[in-house]
């Protein structure tokens, strides 16, 4: 794009062409007061705040809505702008409260700034301002002030240009403007706290906010918002150690400005009533509390920790090490996940696992920042449901679309909400992706001219032979496109699939292409980058490559590939396994298996818990260690952009920090690195992960650095077996809910409102065979395990599949799959 | 909500409505005015429906409907006598005229009567100043208006 320079109170800028004004103006600092214009939502001129003197142009101009052009001339002092500012300001406060002393607004309210930099010192209205609604419910967790408000319509512009759902507008007219929502209904998407942020006013505030602190007080800590793989930097507002509020954090590699109101309202996890708080032993299990004698009840959670590892070492020793294992937390830091294993790998094991899925290190084409996704031409989401998995990538991919040109290909098993935004969406049938996965690879293979058979079958997926067609000449003929795949929604190994698939993009010579690896876990990259699996040390470096192993991690690393998360629990039920760590996860509920990961769990000889809230795995622990998490932790994670940002402390805990904890055992097997910051463990990971060489705290920063592409095998998955037959069955997909119950949203939870009952989403014609109707209770087993749900008939899948969305940890939808992680048949009934 | 339901010949008029606009939202004041003639109100459950022919939210299509004051959240009588009140009436004595025509229905401004036949409003300038005193009854303009002329027009009117 060609450049234009232009001079703005007498100074010169070259700025690209298409820039407005105001943004070429903050180049060359000078300050143009607005209040209705926002850089992401774009021009409006409707507050006419920013008025300008533009030479040879006879009126002033709105320089939020004006183009840049060469040698234009804009004056934004002198009386003729003067006095127009005064008079916007003048007319802008006529109704205006003076209530600024008890606004939450108060101290960072551009109209406060604004009237005392440009604004005329009194009014000359001579009547009562109108009074107005003072304090509404806009949702349950937004409080709208209908006096406060200028109607400068960003919150609007922003619910049509952002967030596209249109559900914020003004109604009526003139005097009467005011913003409000369809028939007074309550204004709840998944974004809708960003009107806060952008409210140039106090009109718009946060409920849960209102009146708690005056922001003057409030210590800013900048910090990552921890509830999902999108890693959005936000402002994390304390006072006296206490938390407070939430707020966006501008990084538009990142998250573009926006967070979703998880982000926004999800963090009271942080001082939950649940939150484990001291170390415990749990009479419990095979072992009575006898067990370990001396074991310090009460002692602080160092000590117990001390304890707790020789016991493993000890049970190690006497069984070999492959009796015991670690399971690591996809939420956790790097440095923690770092550690961890370096500890366990110390014990001489590698049965270290972070997830019920498959999954591997690196990609075979680049890795693609999710900033890639607005200048690829072609966006494919491969079992992808942004929406609830990934809020922010929702937004980015809808504005891509509408803004940048951008094509949305989608291949899913169900429906998603994205959907409309989709050139192309290709269903296949629940349980099938393998095949479909296959097909798309081979197709294109073809069309490379490599005689490359994956034995793919169309059949069992439901797709059209047109469908697969039209989808790989679509991504064939693309110049630039980004693939975009969630492992954890895909069932057996099908995510290896996907990687093969995209080595055969990457081998079509025309295009640029890459990936991202979306699993919805806020660390699920870097657990994998840290080595946190049972085949592959940090980096990508598999345990058979003894060589380097024993280069990088000594003599005695352990070489032997260790068992899985599936397979631990397998263990564990037979007997092999004796002891298990768990660190931040709750594989009760989160893991397919449901009862029978429970028997698993009672039947070791020790469990531990590191975690940071009681849940169903904890219950059945001997020893329960506090881990503070987000909020109280510090570190690094690594989204699923492979952006490497820091999560900064915020509040002071009580329990000591886990990579304090870890260093503690480290210490206690003999390990002799010793760190006395979380930098230096930063520093380590620099020199032992390839990939994060260049990653130092200095480099992360504030707005976080891309690690390095990190090294991927190829793999070369088998043929797709050939599915049983149904027998009346039905294929079970979990699907993800944003707002689901669990322990992070507990019923306490400011969105709560949000929660929905159990439902099964059915195709007509399976409704019709099972004899249900919209509305019907209905019981759904398999698995040895049973739940109930209510009924919609909406063809979200294909035929033979049922979609449940995970609504919350009671509900037990991941008891009905297999613990290996194959495709689960699941038997629906009327209840 | 209850749903709307559009009768067969409505949904023939929205087609052909439709047809004519190579932007579907801009049938939206067209799809808004059958409505408000065939029902004399524009009820949210009409909003939802209007807003799912057009694709549009129906929060935007209240947005729209409520900058007019032409449509109307509550039901309006079968004649809505729109009374001009902008300054050539004014000046013509169209307060005396909107009084005497409130009484003679025996309703205040902007109520309608009992049995649903009228609704008076006071309406800002009606573009028909060579017959000021002027009042609108559904499409209908009348001019010159005095009492007796009045009293005749809504004795005309059944």
């Amino acid at each position: 794009m060609s450049d234009v320079t232009l001079t703005i109170d007498g100074k010169t800028v070259t700025v690209p062409k298409g820039t407005k004004v105001v943004d070429a103006a903050k180049q060359v600092e000078v300050d143009i007061p607005v209040f209705c214009y926002h850089e992401k939502i774009g021009p409006l001129g409707c507050c006419r705040m920013c008025l300008v003197e533009v030479e040879k142009m006879p009126k002033l101009m709105t320089a939020c809505t004006m183009d840049v052009a060469p040698d234009m001339v804009v004056k934004t002092v002198g009386d003729k702008v003067e006095k127009a500012q005064k008079g916007v300001l003048e007319f802008t406060l006529l109704n205006h409260p003076l209530d600024c002393p008890v606004c939450d607004k108060g101290g960072e309210c551009p109209l406060q700034d604004n009237t005392f930099k440009y604004g005329p010192p009194d009014t000359r209205m001579e009547f009562h301002r109108a009074n107005n609604v003072k304090a509404a419910p806009l949702s349950p967790v937004i409080t709208i002030d209908r006096e406060r408000c200028i109607a400068c319509q960003r919150c609007t512009a922003y619910s049509e240009r952002i967030e596209q759902d249109r559900g914020l507008v003004m109604l009526n007219r003139g005097f009467h403007n005011e913003v409000n929502t369809f028939n007074n209904e309550p204004y709840d998407n998944r974004f809708s706290g960003n009107v806060i942020d952008i409210c140039p006013v106090g009109a718009l505030t946060n409920t849960d906010f209102r009146f708690k602190a005056r922001t003057w007080d409030l210590e800013n800590h900048d910090t990552l918002c921890a509830n999902c793989g999108c890693n959005c930097n936000i402002t994390l507002g304390t006072r006296l150690n206490e938390f407070m509020r939430i707020e966006a954090r501008p990084n538009d590699a990142v998250d573009d400005g926006w967070i979703c109101d998880k982000g926004r309202w999800g963090h009271h996890f942080m001082e939950s009533k649940n939150k484990i708080t001291a170390a415990r032993e749990n009479s419990v299990g095979k072992t009575e509390p006898t067990s370990f004698p001396n074991f310090p009840i009460n002692a602080p959670a160092e000590q117990a920790a001390e304890k707790v590892i020789e016991i493993f070492k000890n049970i190690a020793e006497e069984h070999g090490p492959e009796s015991i294992g670690f399971l690591g937390s996809p939420y956790a830091t790097n440095e923690e996940g770092y550690l961890y294993q370096k500890l366990f790998r110390l014990l001489g094991t590698n049965n270290i696992d972070h997830k019920s899925y498959q999954d591997t290190p690196g990609l075979p084409i680049r890795h693609f920042d999710v900033e890639e996704i607005e200048n690829s031409n072609i966006v494919l989401l491969i079992a992808c449901d942004p929406t609830e998995e990934l809020p922010i990538l929702d937004l980015r991919i809808k504005k891509a679309v509408s803004r940048c040109g951008t094509k949305l290909l989608s291949l899913n098993d169900q429906d998603t909400a994205l959907d409309k935004y989709a050139e192309l969406k290709v269903k296949y049938k629940v349980g099938s992706e393998a095949s479909a996965v296959d097909a798309l690879a081979e197709g294109l293979a073809r069309e490379l001219g490599e005689s490359i058979d994956f034995s793919s079958d169309l059949g069992p997926t439901g797709i059209s032979d047109e469908d697969m067609k039209s989808l790989v000449e679509a991504v064939r003929s693309s110049m630039k496109i980004c693939v975009v795949y969630n492992p954890a929604a895909l069932s057996g190994d099908t995510s290896l699939r996907v990687k093969r698939l995209l080595s055969v993009i990457a081998r079509i010579p025309t295009i640029e292409c890459g990936a991202i690896p979306a699993a919805p876990a806020t660390n699920a990259v870097g657990a994998v980058d840290m080595g946190l699996l049972p085949d592959f040390y940090p980096g990508g470096v598999p345990v058979s490559d003894s060589e380097k192993v024993k280069e990088l991690w000594g003599e005695n690393a352990p070489t032997k590939p260790g068992l899985s998360a599936s397979e631990m629990i397998a263990k564990a039920k037979s007997g092999d396994l004796k002891a298990l760590w768990i660190h931040r996860s709750n594989p009760v509920v989160d893991f397919p298996g449901g009862e029978q990961v429970v028997e698993a769990l009672k039947n070791l000889d020790l469990l531990v818990v590191h975690d940071m809230l009681e849940t169903e795995t904890t219950q059945l622990a001997k020893i329960v260690l506090p881990s503070n998490g987000p909020g109280f932790d510090e570190g690094t994670t690594t989204n699923i952009g492979g952006r490497v940002q820091a999560r900064r402390k915020a509040l002071e805990a009580n329990s000591i920090d886990d990579w304090k904890l870890i260093q503690v055992m480290l210490k206690k097997l003999g390990d002799e690195s010793s760190y006395s910051r979380v930098a230096k463990v930063l520093n380590e990971i620099s020199q032992k992960v390839p990939g994060y060489q260049e990653i130092n705290s200095r480099f992360v920063g504030k707005q976080g650095c891309n690690r390095e592409q990190v090294a991927g095998e190829e793999v070369s998955p088998g043929n797709v077996e050939s599915a049983a037959s149904s027998n009346g069955k039905l294929q079970l997909r979990v699907a993800t809910y944003l707002f689901a119950h669990d322990k992070i949203l507990d019923a306490s939870s400011k969105l709560a409102y949000h929660f929905k009952p159990s439902s099964a989403f059915l195709n007509e014609s399976d409704a019709g065979k099972i004899g249900v109707s919209n509305g019907d209770r209905v019981s759904i087993s398999g698995n040895g395990t049973e739940m109930e749900a209510e009924v919609t008939i909406d063809n979200r899948c294909m035929e033979g599949g049922v979609v449940v969305p995970r609504i919350s940890d009671e509900q037990g939808v991941n008891g009905l799959g297999n613990p290996d992680g194959s495709p689960a048949w699941v038997d629906i009934k009327k209840a | 909500m209850q749903e709307y339901k559009f009768t067969e010949e409505q949904e023939k008029e929205i087609s052909r409505i439709l047809a004519k606009y190579p932007v579907k939202t801009s049938a939206l004041l067209p799809l808004l005015t059958l409505v408000q003639r065939a029902d004399r109100v524009v009820s949210p459950e009409a909003m939802v429906a209007i807003s799912k022919k057009l694709d549009v939210s129906p929060a935007y299509v209240q947005s729209v409907m409520s900058f007019y004051t032409m449509y109307h959240t509550e039901k309006v009588g079968k004649y809505m006598i729109l009374f001009c009140i902008n300054i050539s009436c004014q000046l013509n004595g169209c307060d005396k005229l909107l009084e005497h025509t409130a009484r003679k229905l025996n309703i205040k401004v902007g109520e309608t009567t009992s049995d649903e036949k009228f609704t008076l409003h006071r309406e800002e300038c009606l573009a028909a100043c060579t017959e000021a005193p002027m009042m609108r009854v559904n499409d209908t303009y009348y001019g010159n208006l005095t009492e007796q002329r009045i009293d005749q027009i809504l004795e005309s009117l059944d």
